[in-house]
């Protein structure tokens, strides 16, 4: 078990640079999830922190130990593949014990070390199985068990779940979590699913086109997301964004939002963070985080469609170029070309720098 | 993964070395080819690799239009055997492919000639040589020995089991919807294979094509046992090639190994993509 | 409508059958007749009448006694036994080198195809040219050695066979590089990576992983060339005529020379059925071992 520093991490192919001065230390026993749409680096990142590929420029410490041209056999390190990458010739036995056979161990302690991982992962039954042929989450097994088996002090997951159907993900997501559980070690899961980050990580890092835009856990990054990309990322849908300008009004400051009108006034902490005349700022909010006020107070926007998603009803609502969507568990009285007067709760408010899209906090 | 710079080394020696076998016997026929008969031996130690004094007489002396220096005439010039075998091996191929490309659509699309596969298989394994007698004998009996279109009958069968092999790959790798619509359209089923499959199949019926002429344009054996004259083809010619006044023609039989070697290299070229696929009998597409 | 699909599918495969049927069929059912006579080309006798030569089996058991066809059988054997295994490992070797990217890959690949790609009885003239006394061959070694090598290779029975045998590796080991390499290229690069970070060596992996999944692949290289090495004519023909004397006589080679030479057609048709039928029943046995697989 080993803490994982990156330091300036640089990686370029070619003139393309696909991963930018990224620095970042994952913990000891920590599950850090690398959440971000494809082609962020996420994978670069992973593939250098297993020495697939080498950096450009920077340093990846495990502990104390520099890894710098530490060939990836040698690291330590348990990979588990998105598709797998089983041994199909192989039966689950011959694939569990394949590091210790390679590493030349003694046949007892092959065998013993062999039947106990299996009994953990309850693999035992299907030791002499050919190991094509089983199920995805016998499958994702095997492949933990045979990293597991070497006791790497780190696990690196590679979208393990992308191939896997919707509706088995859940069952999978618990179990690769109680697995997490079991091992204790630090866990690096790369992944494109918030949802996925969010429900396994102790800690995430969302990243876009190479450069990490923000680490926390998952319910800082979901309630304070320190730019307009993570703001619009994370959750489903993504925080409402709405143009305007700080004005003060009689009860206290508020943001201009053009024809939309103003909002309710700020919180005095949100307050301390923009002031009138400093130049645009976007007014954010979640959608599950507005109520339906009466007519004359709040927000009035008009309901161009009505999504209905079982238990919950998206509203979208838009007037020119802003948009902005609500999530209501009730269904009622939703109707399309109705205007809807609402008002995010006044602590979920998020205000972002409209030129630089970073976060505006008060002190 | 980044290798040592020993590994590196290495690997561009051996693959070196290797280039330079495969090349040296082919460019020391292209050289003898050039050469004037005195550079064809060595004389005393000294070999000669690069021409010293470059001719095109070699391949003057083979077309008739000189005699280099040599006293003997050749009693017919190496343009017959050419066009022999052209017309061999390209009417041979023009067999082989559509007989091929009928039945391998046939069992592609309707499942008709199941045994036709193994039995085509079966057909490559026996040696030409045991099943030529007969066909020597049949051949006699017809007055087709020594033609060309007799000739191209056998090379037709005889490369047929490639043709037919690498063109079902070809159709079973081919959606078949596309076909299904043009059906629900209201086209026949020949209107479909004849309009719309094989125009798709321009490409892969090409490489065949290549592919299976470059077999035939191989052969030398049965071309030995059916052509014994008029029409016999660059090989069993380029072997009779020979005199008793300066023993062998060297410089004359490279320069028509030559333009023997030139349309497979050149055409194998063309048809890289699909080498292996042709070569394994369509069980390896790559 | 299937009544349609049925029809037009007998009449598209209809001409290869026929094919398939005249070349197999026929000249099997007309070895039959022939090798159970005396007839030759010679004989002034119409084939059809051949029946007037009946000779009770003799071919047959003549070909019993026949050590020159013996010797063949086991000189092409042996051909085979040293050709295809150099060409496989050779093959394998450079495939090995071209699993990954660097400056020149194409070309070079372009380069160590062509050998196959020469005509064969051509690549036997090259190596007429390459093994006389005062050619390359010589030369070459004269160089590495230090004093003038005159070696006559075509004329000493034992060098003469190696000459040939140099001749077809040199043209078909290509052909291992090119199906081999293609098989490597589909060995997944998960499993390698997976092997690797197990802590697999470089010699590790191929062995329990490339080597496994190339299983088939391999299977169908080795039986293409084993096939077409039982056939060997054409290079070699060239190169010695079968000789010196009888030295480099193959199989192909044999019957042909008896065929065109004695013209003992009855003997020749007994010793190509005879091939036929053993070839067929190793094919049955090799596809019924395959299917079992």
């Amino acid at each position: 078990m080993t803490a994982i520093h990156l330091q300036n991490l640089v990686k370029r192919f070619g003139p393309f640079t696909a991963l930018k001065t990224m620095d970042l230390t994952i913990e000891n026993g920590e599950f850090m999830a690398l959440l971000g749409p494809s082609g962020c680096g996420k994978s670069t990142t992973m593939n250098m922190i297993a020495g697939m590929e080498s950096p450009s420029e920077g340093r990846i410490m495990f502990g104390d130990r520099d890894m710098a041209g530490v060939p990836m056999g040698r690291r330590g390190v348990g990979f588990v593949f998105q598709n797998y990458a089983i041994f199909t010739h192989m039966t689950v036995r011959q694939n569990l014990a394949y590091g210790l056979r390679a590493t030349r161990r003694p046949a007892d302690e092959i065998a013993r070390r062999t039947k106990a991982m299996a009994d953990l992962l309850q693999l035992t039954d299907l030791l002499d199985r050919p190991s094509a042929g089983l199920s995805v989450n016998i499958l994702q097994r095997v492949a933990i068990g045979r990293s597991a088996i070497m006791e790497p002090a780190i696990f690196l997951l590679d979208e393990p779940l992308s191939n896997v159907d919707a509706a088995f993900r859940a069952v999978m997501r618990t179990e690769l979590k109680q697995l997490q559980r079991t091992f204790k070690q630090t866990m690096v899961y790369v992944t494109h699913d918030q949802l996925e980050a969010m429900t396994m990580a102790d800690r995430i890092a969302v990243m876009d086109h190479g450069v990490l835009q923000q680490v926390g856990t998952p319910l800082e990054i979901y309630n304070n997301p320190a730019n307009l990309f993570v703001a619009r990322f994370i959750g489903s849908p993504g925080m409402n964004l709405l143009q305007g300008t700080p004005v003060e009004t009689a009860r206290g400051l508020a943001i201009d939002l053009g024809p939309l009108g103003l909002t309710p006034t700020l919180l005095p902490e949100q307050a301390a963070a923009v002031r009138p005349g400093k130049g645009p700022v976007l007014y954010g909010f979640r959608p599950e985080q507005a109520t339906i006020v009466g007519d004359a107070q709040g927000m009035a926007m008009p309901v161009t469609f009505v999504e209905r998603i079982g238990a919950r009803t998206i509203l979208h609502l838009g007037n020119g170029p802003q948009t902005a969507k609500t999530v209501f568990e009730n269904e009622a009285g939703f109707e399309q070309g109705k205007i809807l007067h609402f008002a995010p709760h006044p602590a979920a408010v998020r205000l972002f720098d409209a030129a630089t899209g970073t976060a505006l906090k008060g002190h | 993964m980044t290798r040592s710079l020993a590994y590196e080394a290495l690997r561009y020696l051996a693959i070196l070395l290797a280039v330079a076998i495969a090349l040296i016997p082919i460019l020391w026929m292209a050289s003898m080819a050039f050469k004037p008969i005195p550079e064809w031996q060595a004389t005393g130690s000294a070999l000669t690799w690069i021409p010293r004094a470059p001719t095109l007489d070699n391949f003057r002396f083979i077309f008739g239009t000189s005699n280099s220096d040599l006293i003997v005439a050749l009693d017919r010039t190496a343009l017959k055997p050419i066009l022999s075998s052209f017309l061999s091996a390209g009417f041979g191929t023009v067999i082989a492919m559509t007989t091929g490309t009928a039945a391998a659509y046939g069992l592609s699309r309707f499942g008709s000639g199941a045994n036709l596969p193994l039995a085509l298989v079966q057909l490559r394994l026996f040696p030409p040589m045991a099943v030529m007698t007969p066909v020597m004998i049949m051949w006699a009996f017809l007055n087709m020995t020594d033609t060309w279109w007799g000739l191209a009958l056998v090379y037709g069968i005889v490369t047929l089991p490639f043709a037919f092999w690498l063109m079902k790959t070809f159709f079973d790798d081919m959606p078949r919807e596309i076909e299904e619509a043009a059906m629900v359209e209201g086209c026949t089923r020949v209107r479909v294979f004849l309009r719309i499959t094989l125009p798709m199949m321009r490409a892969p019926l090409a490489s065949a094509a290549l592919f299976v002429f470059i077999l035939n344009w191989s052969d030398y054996l049965i071309a030995l046992l059916l052509t014994t004259r008029e029409w016999v083809t660059i090989p069993v010619y380029m072997a009779s090639l020979s005199s008793s006044m300066t023993g062998q023609l060297y410089g004359a039989k490279a320069a028509l190994g030559l333009i023997a070697a030139v349309p497979p290299v050149v055409l194998g070229v063309l048809i890289q993509k699909h080498l292996v696929r042709g070569l394994t009998f369509g069980a390896l597409k790559q | 409508m299937k009544d349609d699909a049925a029809k037009l599918g007998f009449r598209l495969t209809l001409p290869a059958q026929v094919l398939v049927l005249f070349i197999s069929v026929f000249p099997l059912l007309m070895q039959l007749y022939i090798s159970l006579t005396d007839w030759s080309p010679l004989s002034g006798l119409n084939w059809t009448r051949a029946w007037q030569m009946w000779n009770s089996f003799a071919n047959y058991s003549d070909l019993i006694h026949d050590h020159r066809l013996w010797a063949a059988l086991g000189r092409t054997v042996f051909v085979m036994a040293v050709c295809v295994p150099v060409e496989f490992l050779l093959g394998l070797g450079l495939a090995t080198l071209f699993m990954d990217n660097f400056p020149g890959k194409r070309l070079f690949y372009s380069i160590l195809i062509m050998p196959m790609m020469v005509v064969p009885a051509v690549a036997g003239y090259m190596f007429f040219m390459l093994f006389q006394s005062g050619g390359p061959i010589n030369d070459i070694l004269s160089g590495l050695i230090g004093h003038p090598v005159t070696i006559a290779w075509l004329s000493s029975p034992n060098l003469a066979l190696f000459a040939v045998m140099v001749a077809d590796i040199w043209q078909w080991t290509p052909l291992m590089f090119l199906i081999l390499l293609a098989g490597l290229a589909g060995v997944p690069d998960d499993q390698i990576k997976a092997a690797t970070l197990l802590g697999a060596n470089p010699w590790q992996r191929f062995l329990t992983i490339v080597l496994p999944r190339m299983k088939t692949i391999i299977g169908i290289a080795l039986a293409i060339r084993v096939i077409e090495c039982f056939k060997i004519f054409d290079t070699l023909f060239i190169m010695t005529g079968g000789g010196p004397g009888v030295a480099t006589e193959t199989i192909s080679v044999y019957i042909y020379k008896i065929t065109t030479q004695d013209l003992i057609w009855g003997y020749v048709a007994a010793i190509a059925l005879a091939i036929l039928i053993v070839l067929s029943v190793a094919c049955v046995w090799a596809l019924k071992r395959m299917a079992r697989q």
